[in-house]
Parts: structure tokens; C-alpha cells; sequence
């Protein structure tokens, strides 16, 4: 009986051997690629759960650019969106950075806008099949129009309607130059889709110049220069100090659709209730 | 071998009927062609697309296309890996059906991107977490795979004798097709159902956000795409008037998808359950009720998808008081075939129609979107339809996809 066992071992041939320790080493390998290499789709979940509530930080530089609104504070007067339709030189159709009356439960009403608010979880960014769509060093969702193919795919999965589509060839007046500012980038080509950059073209060439963006007018957003009653605060949220991480610090806040874990760079500060 | 059956076929190779019906394409086309001028020289600006519905008609012609085509890996998992041999006889058909698919659904997708020049961007820029990068690269990697299957049918033909190599050539590749039809299956039953995870994974978007997304459009494509390589076998008889493939091996296919449908019917109750009573929040409830109350949603789920698309061809297919009639076989593809572009139009558009709300008061949300395809796309549309139908007119006539000689396991 014991004989028979015996026999059972030694019939393993050479390249019985060659097959399991083959077999072993490529689910070795294949482990160590699904869970801690670049196909595993686990990495940015695990991170997130071992730190709590903390979000990925896919801003890596010493800045991560972040906005706060204040909707208490917001008029209504458009003037971000003109001037961010002049600076950016957008068509008309759709704005990247739009403003809107709204209501509270209570009835109350309030003023509401909407930049792009540059995800540090993007839905775009993931879903964008050839990276023409991408995470900047700080934190910037940016757009590289040389690459997008228009396949849209983007604008469907955004959950905060802010990408717009180049349906034609543009040679349109853009009627809000010069009332409301000069063009500083150049119109995006027919068929890639475009959207809010945080006027990326100020914050790369002010810092370049020693400004500080969100200080330094020069180095800062269109829309939050030109908005009037100071509504709109921008700066580095990686700096305690700076004006949006103060605003952020001492105001109670909110961000759009939480729920959806995109985590936003743009805060909002809410209206106010009247009793 | 090949030379057996060839004395036959001479005959009736180009009747009036075979003419009028190549007119007719060569019109569908010229339309098309003229469109698709209309198209790249003006934009997608011709389209009635727009920043609310960015995706339409086309990409509806690409999903049901593709899933149209699954018939191919289907059959060929069946002849190659199940080893079930008497299906061995409309593998041929299947693949070439399959290869009309595919290139006729990546025709329409160069149409609907906005820089049809950079259509080879996703092989090159890669983002491996991007379902359409990795549809992209499946449908490539298929369509090569399906042209391996194919090669020896293509050198076979008399004019290929000149050059043996390449006869050669196409059978050696064609002795790995057990291996090519296990790595179709794989890829296949990868992008089917990414096709439905392309929605299923948006979580902005309240009635698409499932994990039953997949599921559903993998099964709806295995259950289908057979029964249209049936119906084109039973169509070809009645046009060429010459036997194809065995009734009984048709038969059995159709019951194949009935059974499929059957499949593909279970999960969407139960997805229509566990939306309903399981996975209910406020945003899904708006969804549907603004669908429902503003189009006709109810009407085209419930009768053009499951009764039509399933209810109709399960029982053609499956009762044997109609299944034992070809005509009732290809009545029930064609409804089964109406039922999956149904679906594929249902599910792009309604979840495009039910607006996004995010800001955080309750009045404001984006606005719904409304959808109906312009004059351009559909002669687009017009266009990739009688390119597959001349694609498959051509080779119903001249290849010998019922010749099935190399393709007996026994005699190889």
C-alpha cells in the first residue's frame, strides 16, 4: 500500500516539475500584477480606506489649485462668465463657466455658478480612452487638444455638464471682446472637446514671473478678477495660509455631488437660510 | 477538393433580381458617400447631436452592429472549443458575417469621432482604465483574429492558384483556429460587455449606473447574434434557390437563442426588479418618471424590446409548431434582430434625455435632453447599411462560405 503511494511521487516527470513551478511563478507574477501593479483597479481604493475620509491627492507639486464660490455673497451679474467667454474666447453656445438662478427647499432664492471644478477623482479623466484628457502635477484637469479624438466620451460621463463639444470650424465675432477682456488662448480646433482651465496659460506664465496666483491679479482667474463683490476666492489649497484655504477653514462648506467621490478642487460656501 | 463543387455554381451567377438589388446598394451607398462629405467637410455641426445628447444614431449602428456580429465567436466557440461538430458547416458564414459587423460598425465610429484623422490615436496613447480604450483595441485585435479564421476561404478561390504560398500560408494559420476561437471568445466576451459597462460605469448618471449593464448587452448579443447567421442562411436558400447549411443545424441554432433569449430576458426582469424595489433613489425615480412622462420609454421597453425582441422569437424559436418553419426562423431574427437595436437606441438616448442635476439648491438642473437624428446621419446611417448588405451580397455569391471541405476535423 505504502508501495503504491511511493510510486504516485516518483512518476513526476521533469516537465511535470517545469509545468507547476511555471504555473506557480505566473500566478506569482500575475498576483503582483493585478493587486499592486498598474492593472489593478484597486490602488486608489485601498489608499482612501486605509487613511479614512482622505482623498487620493493626485495634486503631487507644492500647489494644488482650488476655488471657493460664495453664493452668498453672488449677485448674479455674469460678469465671471463674460469675461471667462472673452479671456478664453468661447463660443457662445455653451459657456464653460455658467451662472444660474436657484432656490433653496425653503424657496429662498440665490444665485449659483459653475466652473470646471477639476476632480481629483475626474470621471473624464478615467473614462478619456487615449489620456488626451489628464491630471496636472497641481491638481489642474487639463485638456491636450492636440490628442482628443472627439469621441465625447468625456462630455456623457462628466457629472457636472462642464465640457462642450467644437461641432464646427469656428469664425464666429465673439461679442464679448474687447468689453470684457482679450483673448489669451487660441480657439479650439473643429471636433475636440474643450472646457474650463482654470486660466491655466495665467497661473503657468505668473508664476514663471514670480506672482503668486489668486494674490497677484495677473496670475489669477479671469472670473475672479472680474467679479465684483468678491464672490469668488482662488489659491493654493495646499497653503494653510492662502486666501481660499482660510475661506475654506473658517466658512462652512460644501462640495458638488460629494456622494460621487470625484472630489472637487472647488468649494462652495452655501446661501445663507432667512428664517 | 474545393474544385467539386464549382461546375454547379456557374450558372445564374448574375440574374435581374441579383442586379436590381445591387442598384439598389450602389444607391444606398452613393447616399452615404454623399453624406459623409456633408460630414467631414462641414463638422459634426450637420448632425442633430448636441453638448446634452453628445452620442446618437451612429453609435446606436455601432453597438448593434457589433452585437449583430457576435454570432461569429459564438459558433465558433461552439465548432472549436465545445467540439460540437455539426455545427462545423456555418462557421464560415458566421466569421465572414461577423468581419462585415465589425468593419461596418468601426466605419460608423470614425464617422462619429471629431477628428476622424486621429482614429489611430488609442493604439498609441494608452489609458488602460478607459473601457472605450480597451473596446478599441479589442474590436482590432478581433477583427484580426477574424480575418486569420477567414484567410484560407479567401485563397481557396480559383484565382488565388497562381501564388501556392500564400494558400500555403492561410492553411497553416488557419490549423491554429481552436487557438484563435479561445482568444476570440476571450476578447469578445470582453468588449460585449464593456460595451455595456461603457454606460454602466458612469456614476453621474443616474438610470445607466449598474452593474448589470455588461450582463445584459453580453447576453442580448449571444442570444442574437446566432439567429442572424440562421436567418442569412435561410434568406440565402430562398434567393439562390441552392441548399446551404442542414435545416436541422438551423434549427438547433435557433433554439440555441431561444434559450438565449430566454437568458437575456431573466436578467432583465430581474435588473427591472432590482432597479424598481432594490436600488431606488430619488434620482433614479426622477429618471424614469420624466422618461416615461415625456417619451414614449414604456412603449419601446415593453413592446419593442421584450415583446418584439423576445417574447416573439423565444416562442419561434422554441415551440416546434413554428420552429420546424424557416419562415417563422427568420421572422424571429428579424424581431430579435429589431429588439437588440432597439435596446441599444433605448439605453444610449433615454439616459442622454434624463437631465444632470448637481448644483445644490432644488430648482436648478441641466436641461433634458431631446434627441432625433438629422438628414446627414441618417444618410451616413443609410450608407454603412448597404455597405454590409453589398459586403455580404458579394460574398454570398462569390465565396464558398457553404464549402466547408477544411474545416472537417476528421479529414485534417
Amino acid at each position: 500500500m505504502s508501495k503504491k503511494k511511493q510510486r504516485v511521487t516518483v512518476e513526476l516527470t521533469r516537465r511535470d516539475f517545469l509545468v507547476l513551478g511555471g504555473t506557480a511563478a505566473g500566478s506569482i507574477v500575475a498576483a503582483q500584477v493585478l493587486t499592486t501593479g498598474v492593472l489593478s483597479p484597486f490602488g486608489g481604493l485601498k489608499q482612501r480606506q486605509v487613511t479614512g475620509e482622505e482623498a487620493p491627492e493626485k495634486a503631487s507639486s507644492e500647489y494644488h489649485w482650488g476655488m471657493v464660490i460664495n453664493l452668498e455673497k453672488c449677485i448674479g451679474c455674469e460678469y465671471c462668465q463674460r469675461s471667462c467667454s472673452a479671456t478664453n474666447d468661447v463660443l457662445d453656445d455653451k459657456p464653460w463657466n455658467i451662472v444660474v438662478e436657484d432656490e433653496l427647499d425653503n424657496g429662498q432664492r440665490y444665485f449659483f455658478s459653475r466652473p470646471c471644478l477639476h476632480c481629483q477623482d475626474a470621471p473624464c479623466v478615467e473614462v478619456c480612452p487615449v489620456q488626451a484628457t489628464y491630471h496636472r502635477e497641481d491638481g489642474l484637469v487639463m485638456m491636450d487638444y492636440d490628442r482628443c479624438i472627439g469621441c465625447r466620451y468625456c462630455e456623457v460621463a462628466c457629472p457636472y455638464d462642464a465640457r462642450k463639444f467644437n461641432w464646427a470650424d469656428r469664425s464666429d465675432v465673439n461679442p464679448y471682446i474687447p468689453t470684457w477682456g482679450t483673448a489669451e488662448v487660441e480657439r479650439r480646433p473643429r471636433g475636440v472637446v474643450e472646457k474650463c482651465t482654470f486660466c491655466n496659460h495665467r497661473i503657468d506664465a505668473g508664476l514663471a514671473a514670480g506672482l503668486m496666483p489668486g494674490v497677484d491679479r495677473d496670475a489669477t482667474p479671469a472670473c475672479v478678477n472680474a467679479c465684483p463683490v468678491g464672490a469668488r476666492i482662488f489659491g493654493n489649497l495646499k497653503d494653510e495660509n492662502s486666501k481660499v484655504s482660510q475661506a475654506i477653514a473658517n466658512n462652512p462648506t460644501l462640495r458638488l455631488r460629494e456622494e460621487l467621490g470625484t472630489e472637487p478642487s472647488v468649494y462652495y460656501i452655501p446661501p445663507k437660510k432667512e428664517a | 477538393m474545393a474544385t467539386v463543387a464549382l461546375p454547379t455554381k456557374k450558372p445564374s451567377l448574375i440574374t435581374p433580381g441579383f442586379l436590381g438589388w445591387m442598384a439598389f446598394l450602389t444607391l444606398c451607398i452613393a447616399i452615404g458617400l454623399v453624406s459623409a462629405y456633408e460630414v467631414l467637410t462641414k463638422g459634426l455641426s450637420v448632425t442633430n447631436m448636441s453638448n446634452t445628447v453628445p452620442w446618437g444614431l451612429w453609435i446606436t449602428i455601432d453597438l448593434s452592429a457589433i452585437a449583430l456580429g457576435a454570432g461569429a465567436f459564438t459558433l465558433s466557440a461552439i465548432v472549436y472549443v465545445l467540439r460540437l461538430k455539426r455545427f462545423t458547416p456555418i462557421v464560415r458564414l458566421a466569421v465572414y458575417v461577423g468581419f462585415v459587423g465589425y468593419t461596418t460598425a468601426l466605419l460608423t465610429l470614425v464617422m462619429d469621432i471629431g477628428r476622424p484623422d486621429r482614429f489611430w490615436h488609442p493604439w498609441v496613447y494608452w489609458n488602460v482604465h478607459s473601457v472605450l480604450w480597451e473596446i478599441t483595441w479589442c474590436i482590432t485585435l478581433y477583427l484580426i483574429i477574424l480575418a486569420a479564421e477567414f484567410l484560407p476561404v479567401i485563397t481557396d478561390l480559383p484565382f488565388f492558384s497562381r501564388w501556392p504560398w500564400m494558400r500555403r500560408f492561410a492553411h497553416a494559420v488557419h490549423k491554429f483556429a481552436p487557438v484563435l476561437a479561445v482568444i476570440g471568445l476571450g476578447i469578445s466576451l470582453l468588449h460585449q460587455s464593456s460595451l455595456g459597462a461603457t454606460y454602466g460605469i458612469l456614476r453621474s448618471r443616474p438610470i445607466w449606473f449598474k452593474p448589470s449593464m455588461p450582463i445584459m448587452f453580453i447576453l442580448s448579443a449571444v442570444a442574437v447574434g446566432p439567429a442572424v447567421i440562421m436567418a442569412i442562411a435561410f434568406i440565402t436558400e430562398w434567393a439562390t434557390k441552392r441548399a446551404t447549411v442542414p435545416h436541422d443545424v438551423l434549427r438547433a441554432i435557433a433554439r440555441f437563442s431561444g434559450f438565449g433569449l430566454l437568458a437575456y430576458a431573466y436578467i432583465k426582469m430581474w435588473d427591472l426588479a432590482a432597479v424598481t424595489y432594490y436600488g431606488r433613489s430619488p434620482q433614479v425615480n426622477q429618471g424614469f418618471a420624466m422618461l416615461n412622462e415625456q417619451t414614449p420609454y414604456g412603449f419601446g421597453f415593453w413592446v419593442v424590446e421584450v415583446i418584439v425582441g423576445i417574447v416573439i422569437p423565444a416562442v419561434f424559436f422554441l415551440s416546434s409548431r413554428f420552429n420546424r418553419r424557416p419562415v417563422y426562423l427568420v421572422v424571429g431574427a428579424l424581431c430579435a434582430m429589431i429588439g437588440v437595436v432597439a435596446n441599444r437606441w433605448n439605453v444610449t438616448v433615454s439616459g442622454l434625455t434624463v437631465p444632470l442635476s448637481y448644483s445644490p439648491g432644488v430648482l436648478y438642473q441641466s436641461a433634458p435632453g431631446s434627441y432625433s437624428p438629422s438628414l446627414a446621419e441618417w444618410g451616413v446611417a443609410i450608407g454603412v447599411i448597404g455597405y454590409a448588405l453589398l459586403l455580404l451580397t458579394l460574398g454570398l455569391r462569390f465565396l464558398p462560405l457553404f464549402n466547408n471541405t477544411h474545416d472537417e476535423p476528421s479529414k485534417s
